[in-house]
């Protein structure tokens, strides 16, 4: 069983190479801003002034900006992290029947059920710590890249930069946030791959234009917004972080981040893991990914295709 | 002697469509059993609830298993070519052997290279970068290594040159098959397996037309050439089916002992072909 699980998972990464390329492709661009944002700070003669700020600053306040920065660099990889997972669960149980391919998966002795848990995976926890692996790349060379800039400078980048970047906490409150979020969006990942099980053609026209009708036809026949609000509030809304809004935590800046958490930036103590957990939205969430998923076994394994 | 493949009363519907229609039937340990039709006859739905991709009516049991229920334990005993176009596009060889060799607990990777080494196909190479013949040639080495009771063949030479196809069928026999062994073949070109075969089905409109050990079809069956003279007295042991040959009668005859017709003109054991059209057409009238 677990065998079988790792090699369909590795069957993943080989049939979607986008799991891959995807956040590479992200990191390299990133990578390579930074290198011309160096140039250009540079050319205007502000890394020094950045340097002499820097090195005035008090520690907390530096340690609160550099973790600032390695957020907006992990949120790039987040939003192409959920473009992924949209495309990829809705080409996931399409692709083998587009080209036919599903006749020969189905001719060797792995279940249905399987399969449909190895896309499942695919998507809630593979495509998750790939991403966080990557990221973690991408921090420690964007943070090279500046330090060079700084040791260039004649600033000192360890104590600038490697002193005082709060690795662990910013890593570990990443990977909460990476695999917290697809947990949270399941039922929308359920429905890609419910979608891909049993559509004919176009799944992501198929996919999108319930959760675009649906509250409409609500709206015009019952003059009420459950619908759109209970999409809304999945969309926007993790109930991880205690109070805060989590889109709003991205665009904080610095300082108001700093005091937003007290003297020491602590980006874990600012998730509140056992409220996530025990919320019945979440649960009800991942139910409704339960029955989609359950609903993309049976169609997988019940209709004939000829 | 147990049956591999055992049909009850095996039916399938779709809609008001019924595609399999009452089928019984046994296939022995050891055979090479033909399933002759034409098309939309219910030879691939049949095929299919035997590979258990489909469910149906009816008891069939298949090496013992209820094949839609327990198709996960049959799988392991079961290969099949549907067609040949399945093997996935993106895939690598070396993939496919990687993969096959972590799900499959009867397949022999060894047997498999020591097979691919005699093509010239590379193990780098993906499957979108094969010939059709090569992605064929592939496939067959895979279920050739894949040690299974039971070999499914639907149409599997559909889109092949001759060669390929003289190929893929020397292959099997020389390869494959073995007295373990048993195999259910598909195909439209009929003469290419007339000699391979040991037994053959032929199904029309969802029915089995007739079920029988080839070396017993000379017994049972017998076609006449007949000039317009004799055709009258020939008429008279009911022929199932006749039909016109430059000029002459073909009349074929289904439990008419040959002396007995010895002298109205030439005779001969029907090949699978014309005795089709013959049992089909003859049905009909």
């Amino acid at each position: 069983m677990i065998r079988t699980q790792f090699a369909l998972l590795r069957r993943e990464f080989w049939e979607h190479r986008a799991i891959l390329v995807v956040p590479v492709v992200v990191a390299v661009l990133i990578t390579l801003t930074s290198l011309t944002g160096q140039v250009s700070i540079n050319e205007l003669d502000l890394i020094d002034i950045g340097i002499a700020g820097a090195t005035n600053m008090p520690e907390n306040a530096r340690e609160a900006a550099l973790s600032v920065l390695m957020i907006g660099l992990s949120s790039s990889f987040i939003f192409a992290m959920w473009i992924l997972t949209i495309f990829y669960t809705l080409d996931s149980l399409y692709a083998e029947r587009k080209d036919r391919s599903i006749l020969f998966w189905r001719s060797i002795p792995v279940t249905d059920f399987d399969t449909v848990l190895s896309k499942l995976l695919t998507a809630t926890v593979a495509i998750p710590l790939v991403t966080f692996a990557i990221i973690v790349a991408t921090h420690i060379l964007v943070l090279l890249n500046i330090s060079i800039w700084i040791e260039f400078r004649g600033g000192s980048p360890w104590h600038l930069i490697w002193a005082s970047v709060p690795f662990l906490d910013n890593w570990a409150a990443t990977l909460v946030l990476l695999l917290a979020l697809p947990l949270w969006l399941s039922p929308f990942i359920g429905w890609f791959l419910f979608v891909s099980a049993f559509t004919k053609r176009s799944p992501l026209l198929t996919a999108a234009l319930p959760i675009y009708i649906l509250p409409l036809l609500e709206k015009m026949l019952f003059d009420s917004t459950v619908l759109v609000e209970t999409f809304f509030e999945r969309s926007v809304q993790m109930p991880l972080f205690a109070g805060i809004d989590n889109m709003e935590l991205l665009f904080q800046e610095g300082e108001d981040f700093a005091n937003l958490a007290g003297t020491k930036l602590n980006l874990l103590s600012l998730m509140d893991l056992g409220s996530f957990i025990g919320n019945p939205q979440l649960w009800i969430g991942i139910v409704v990914c339960g029955i989609f998923s359950a609903a993309a076994i049976y169609v997988r394994r019940f209709r004939d295709e000829s | 002697m147990t049956s591999l493949v055992s049909a009850r009363n095996v039916s399938k519907n779709f809609g008001s469509f019924r595609a399999v229609d009452d089928v019984s039937f046994d296939i022995e340990k050891g055979r090479i059993m033909g399933l002759i039709g034409p098309n939309g006859a219910g030879k691939t739905t049949l095929l299919k609830a035997v590979l258990g991709l489909t469910d149906c009516q009816g008891s069939l049991s298949v090496l013992g298993l209820d094949p839609f229920r327990q198709r996960k334990e049959l799988m392991k005993n079961i290969c099949f070519i549907a067609d040949v176009a399945v093997l996935p596009r993106w895939i690598k060889v070396s993939q496919l052997l990687d993969f096959l060799q972590s799900v499959h607990p009867n397949f022999s990777r060894e047997r498999a290279e020591e097979l691919l080494a005699q093509t010239h196909i590379k193990k780098t190479s993906k499957v979108r970068e094969l010939s059709k013949g090569m992605v064929t040639q592939l496939h067959l080495s895979i279920i050739t290594a894949i040690d299974a009771k039971l070999l499914v063949l639907d149409e599997p030479t559909i889109g092949l040159d001759i060669i390929f196809r003289k190929e893929f069928y020397g292959n099997l026999l020389s390869d494959y098959f073995d007295e373990e062994r048993t195999i259910i073949i598909t195909t439209h070109q009929v003469e290419e397996i007339e000699n391979l075969l040991t037994d053959v089905m032929f199904i029309n409109d969802g029915r089995i037309v007739l079920d029988s050990p080839m070396d017993e079809l000379s017994d049972r069956y017998v076609e006449l050439m007949a000039g317009p003279d004799s055709a009258e007295q020939a008429r008279q042991f009911k022929p199932i089916y006749e039909r016109d040959v430059f000029g002459k009668k073909v009349m074929t005859f289904e439990g008419v002992a040959r002396e007995q017709l010895k002298g109205l003109g030439d005779l001969r054991t029907p090949d699978i072909a014309d005795l089709f059209v013959a049992k089909v057409k003859g049905e009909a009238a």
